[in-house]
């Protein structure tokens, strides 16, 4: 090592350290970028602005945070279900009176199956969307909810049919599947007749026929 | 405490009969540094942290008490309650000791580390001399606590660290020594009376050489403090946390306490033997005052080491030894020759000494100068000046 | 007297899978002489979880949240290989509004991946204030994906035929002052510890990786660059509208060292980091209006043969390898990392060189675990 790169080392090493010295204390006199989460609203947008100086602020509007569903506009066609990476999504359905509903995206759609079980297990989605994207009435959606700590892992499936409605809806749904039953055996039982009739009518033609050849004959 | 110490001092100096007298007042005089020193070693951690924090654009412990200043009392108590786990397989009498041993070669300094001008617990005419010695007990804790633990990471921190410190006690002495030439004394109140009030009377702006051994000290303290960038018996990223890796609770506690004491204990020494102790100009000195004086100083000194740490990166084992036995200590002994000949010249020439101190005094003001313009620019370029015009998610 | 021989033998030390330094999981089984390696075996798949299997389980566009975990420090990149091969078995057409709002995100995404790379290359290095400033600047990079896409880390932002959101409305204005601030910023994070003497000293000239060696390792993406062979996907093979922007192909010029040492690897990434704010900058003022997806039907099936498709992520040049049988999902997918590469490389360098310049090594290489073992 020559005496020249011995001296060129100390000023290298000192210089730069002037510098990064001179870099740390001026973050020392930069406001912290922190934001004190649970003392700081993060989903405002005003608490935000006072504590964050980033380009987020509050939550944006397609954030991807707990699953939400209305069920008033599911039609319980079970595309999220079969869209489910994961299989997190559990529903079950019944079928109800029809009505006309009216999705999110302002399309209106006959609603004739309502589900009597949907559950969404949190412990395992992994907030991807892919089961709000083929929603044909945007019945599920993310929320911007994200904290989700529970003190039991059962906890964690968001079941989204009351108890009580799953009662109702069972017993409107027995019902109606019984007068489905009944229309459809009614519906049976008029198509056998009419195409008992309908036969009948064909027999009698081909005897009239037939007759009517003997009688040319 | 200060109060404490000077009439407990008295009591022993007033030669007391009776030696249980004698030993009482010893133990009251060890009790108060102790108090001293867990203070000083709790607030430094909690000083560290945080002004880490704020160098990182983070804040640091806030929760506990105002400004979370009472976070070292919760992190001791935490560490009191947790299991006192020894490796199996470990050398227990060993394990057990080498943590008591760090803390001893720390709390030993204390004896001679001066209070402010007038205060001492003993005033030995050999007390810098006592001091390196005794922290070289530092080195056997943490070799013991390296090879008792039965983890090869704590072995590889342990030889480390002996190789370390037994190299770098060499520098810290060769550069102590141009100053105690100056001085003609080991005595830290000599040492003190020697320099005098403004800075261009200090020992650092004596001469040149002294002023580069000041830097040299600086870092070869850092190296037997185990500071960055000389952290590598612990270098978290290479030896996981070093030879204390096996060290749970209260014996953890103990490795850092020593630690951040010694911290304390550079800056202290520093201050003392080169930026001029506790004195104060315009006649402003009292006994008070210049305590708080020397507290100042060792504390400014102590943030630099802190401020340091986080900035730099860590030397490599055999770049730290190439720096020290290739480039510290030929320039130790260079620094040593030059202020012996500085001193002649001095003899001679009376006034060149006032004339070198100034301008060497100028030229730390223009690189001050210098460093505030470059930390100016600095805070403008790290400053968020962006969204404040930008709302809306 | 019985006659002792002096004997020695080599410390076997275990180096992870819980290592401070090796970035994940991963363990190193290396034999040494004190501080000195002499052999080092690295033992990789403790982050095994089977994602090239799940994809045969998955219909095509389910399996896009999984390539968000093959390498989840630049999940866009991932998506986007995916993606496009898929896009090129089934022949889509991606809307070019698509390609100028991939392009972007996905360099976003190489500048937060870089500055991952090179804050843990600090922080290995044991400064860690670089690694908490360039952390600092990721998550505004994290605020402005999320605002695209709603998540930070794992962002599924792709779609089979173009990207799932439109630019929120202030996208363009939030990223480019983004950018005026990053840009100084990305400088002082440099002036802080790349010029640093130690830091220097530690990196310079170590574990140097020859243009030769690099090739036979067929090292990819920064690390092959920081050897001094001026190869990148985005160049060199372009794909999407990489063809159409101006950016440089920075490569290790050996920056008072050795070509091809750690420093060399380091400070290409921070070249590229450069680039991208250049690219980025370039597709804002190009971007057209338009549609941001192709229809593709739900459940799709691609016509039957095989695809490889390569790009330039982060980590280099990843490789998709999809072999499809004309059914709802693909039977067999491959997916060829850069990390994995980088990894084959460590043992031979290891050799003679100190457990810190390890750790150096692994830094520089940019390795994450993920991605290494899939
Ligand atoms: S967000 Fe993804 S993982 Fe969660 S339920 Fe929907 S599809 Fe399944
Ligand atoms: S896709 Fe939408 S409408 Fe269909 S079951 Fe799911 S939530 Fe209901």
């Amino acid at each position: 090592m020559g005496l020249g790169n011995y001296f060129k080392d100390i000023k290298a090493g000192l210089t730069s350290a002037f510098e990064g010295m001179s870099i740390s204390l001026a973050s020392l006199f930069v406001r912290p970028v922190t934001v004190q989460y649970p003392d700081v609203d993060v989903k405002s947008d005003e608490a935000m602005r006072e504590n964050y100086n980033g380009p987020l602020r509050g939550m944006p509007d397609n954030y991807r945070g707990l699953l939400d569903v209305d069920l008033e506009i599911c039609i319980s066609c079970k595309l999220c279900e079969k869209a489910c990476p994961i299989d997190c999504i559990l529903i079950e359905d019944v079928k109800i009176d029809k009505k006309q509903i009216v999705g999110r995206n302002g399309k209106s759609t006959m609603k004739m199956k309502s589900p009597i079980q949907f559950d969404i297990d949190n412990s395992k989605c992994m907030f991807c969307g892919l089961c709000v994207d083929p929603c044909p009435t945007g019945a599920i959606v993310h929320t911007n909810e994200f904290e989700f700590n529970r003190s039991d892992r059962s906890q964690l499936i968001s079941r989204f049919v009351k108890a009580d409605d799953r009662a109702q809806l069972k017993v409107r749904g027995a019902e109606i599947a019984i007068e489905d039953a009944k229309a459809k055996a009614e519906k049976a039982a008029k198509k056998k007749a009419e195409a008992e009739a309908k036969a009948k009518e064909e027999e009698e033609a081909s005897k009239d026929q037939s007759e009517a050849k003997g009688t040319k004959e | 405490m200060d109060i404490l110490i000077q009439t407990i001092g008295d009591i022993i100096n007033a030669d007391l009969g009776s030696p249980l007298a004698a030993f009482i007042a010893l133990l009251l005089v060890s009790l108060a540094i102790l108090g001293f020193m867990s203070l000083t070693a709790g607030g430094l951690s909690f000083i560290e942290r945080r002004v880490a924090g704020r160098m990182q654009s983070r804040i640091g412990p806030n929760r506990v008490g105002p400004q979370g200043i009472l976070q070292f009392m919760a992190d001791g108590l935490k560490c009191a309650q947790k299991e006192d786990l020894i490796p199996d397989g470990a050398d227990r009498l060993l394990f057990k000791l080498a943590p008591v041993l760090c803390f001893i070669g720390v709390f030993g300094t204390f004896a001679v580390l001066p209070w402010g001008n007038g205060f001492f617990a003993s005033e030995l005419n050999v007390g810098l001399l006592y001091l390196m010695s005794v922290t070289s007990l530092v080195v056997i804790g943490m070799l013991m606590a390296g090879w008792s633990s039965n983890n090869k990471w704590s072995l590889l921190g342990g030889m480390r660290s002996a190789a370390q410190m037994v190299s770098y006690e060499i520098p810290v002495a060769l550069s102590l020594l141009p100053v105690i030439l100056l001085c003609g004394s080991l005595s830290f109140k000599e040492l003190i009376g020697a320099q005098g009030a403004m800075p261009w009377d200090w020992n650092i702006l004596n001469s040149p050489f002294t002023f580069i051994s000041f830097f040299i000290f600086f870092l070869a303290a850092l190296a037997e403090g185990n500071r960055t960038p000389f952290d590598i018996p612990e270098g978290e990223s290479e030896l996981v946390a070093g030879y204390c890796t096996e060290y749970s609770g209260l014996r953890f506690v103990f490795f850092f306490f020593a630690e951040w004491a010694n911290l304390y204990v550079i800056g202290a020494v520093a201050a003392a033997v080169f930026l001029g102790g506790g004195h104060l100009p315009f006649g402003l000195e009292s006994d008070i005052v210049s305590l708080l004086v020397f507290f100042a100083k060792s504390f400014f000194m102590v943030f630099i080491i802190i401020w340091l740490r986080w900035t730099l990166p860590r030397f490599r084992v055999d770049q730290m030894m190439t720096l020290c036995w290739k480039t510290l200590i030929p320039l130790s002994f260079v620094m040593l020759f030059g202020q012996a000949i500085t001193l002649l010249i001095y003899h001679e020439l009376t006034f060149l000494q006032s004339i070198v101190s100034l301008v060497l005094f100028a030229i730390c003001v223009l690189v001050g100068v210098k460093f505030v313009s470059r930390v100016l620019v600095n805070i403008k370029e790290q400053k968020y000046k962006m969204m404040h015009t930008l709302t809306g998610s | 007297m019985v006659k002792e021989e002096l004997k020695t033998e080599y410390m076997t030390i275990n180096m992870g899978p819980q290592h401070p330094s090796t970035h994940g999981v991963i363990r190193f089984v290396i034999k040494t002489d004190g501080e000195i390696i002499h052999h080092c075996e690295p033992d990789v798949g403790y982050l095994h979880r089977s994602i090239e299997k799940i994809a045969e389980l998955m219909p095509w566009q389910s399996f896009i949240p999984y390539t968000d975990r093959v390498d989840y420090v630049a999940a866009m990149n991932a998506n986007w290989s995916y993606c496009m091969a898929v896009e090129k078995l089934a022949g889509i057409e991606v809307p070019e509004r698509a390609e100028y709002l991939r392009v972007i995100v996905s360099e976003l995404n190489r500048i937060s991946s870089h500055l991952v790379a090179i804050g843990a290359a600090d922080m290995d290095m044991g400064a860690y204030t670089p690694f908490i400033h360039a952390l600092r600047e990721r998550e505004s990079i994290n605020d402005l994906l999320e605002l695209i896409c709603g998540a930070r880390l794992t962002y599924n932002y792709m779609s089979l035929g173009g990207v799932r959101f439109d630019a929120p409305p202030l996208f363009k204005e939030k990223t480019l002052a983004f950018l005026d601030h990053f840009e100084p910023v990305h400088e002082q994070i440099h002036r802080l510890i790349s010029d640093n003497h130690i830091f220097q000293k530690r990196f310079r000239k170590v574990a140097v990786v020859s243009a030769d060696m690099a090739k036979k390792y067929n090292l990819v993406g920064p690390n092959l660059r920081g050897s001094g062979v001026k190869f990148d996907v985005r160049k060199d093979e372009p794909y999407s509208i990489y063809d159409q922007l101006d950016f440089d192909v920075p490569v290790g010029k050996g920056f008072e060292g050795v070509v091809g040492d750690c420093y060399d690897r380091y400070i290409v990434r921070a070249e590229e980091i450069r680039q991208s704010v250049r690219i980025i900058r370039q597709c804002f003022d190009k971007m057209p209006e338009g549609d941001i997806a192709a229809k593709v039907k739900r459940v799709l099936k691609p016509p039957a043969g095989h695809i490889y498709v390569r790009t330039e992520t982060p980590r280099g040049d990843a490789g998709y390898f999809i072999s499809c049988d004309g059914k709802t999902s693909p039977e067999r997918v491959k997916i060829r990392t850069g990390s994995f590469t980088a990894m084959s490389i460590i043992p031979e360098l290891a050799k003679g060189l100190f457990i810190a310049d390890l750790v150096a090594v692994i830094g520089s290489f940019d390795i994450v675990a993920p991605e290494l073992d899939r």
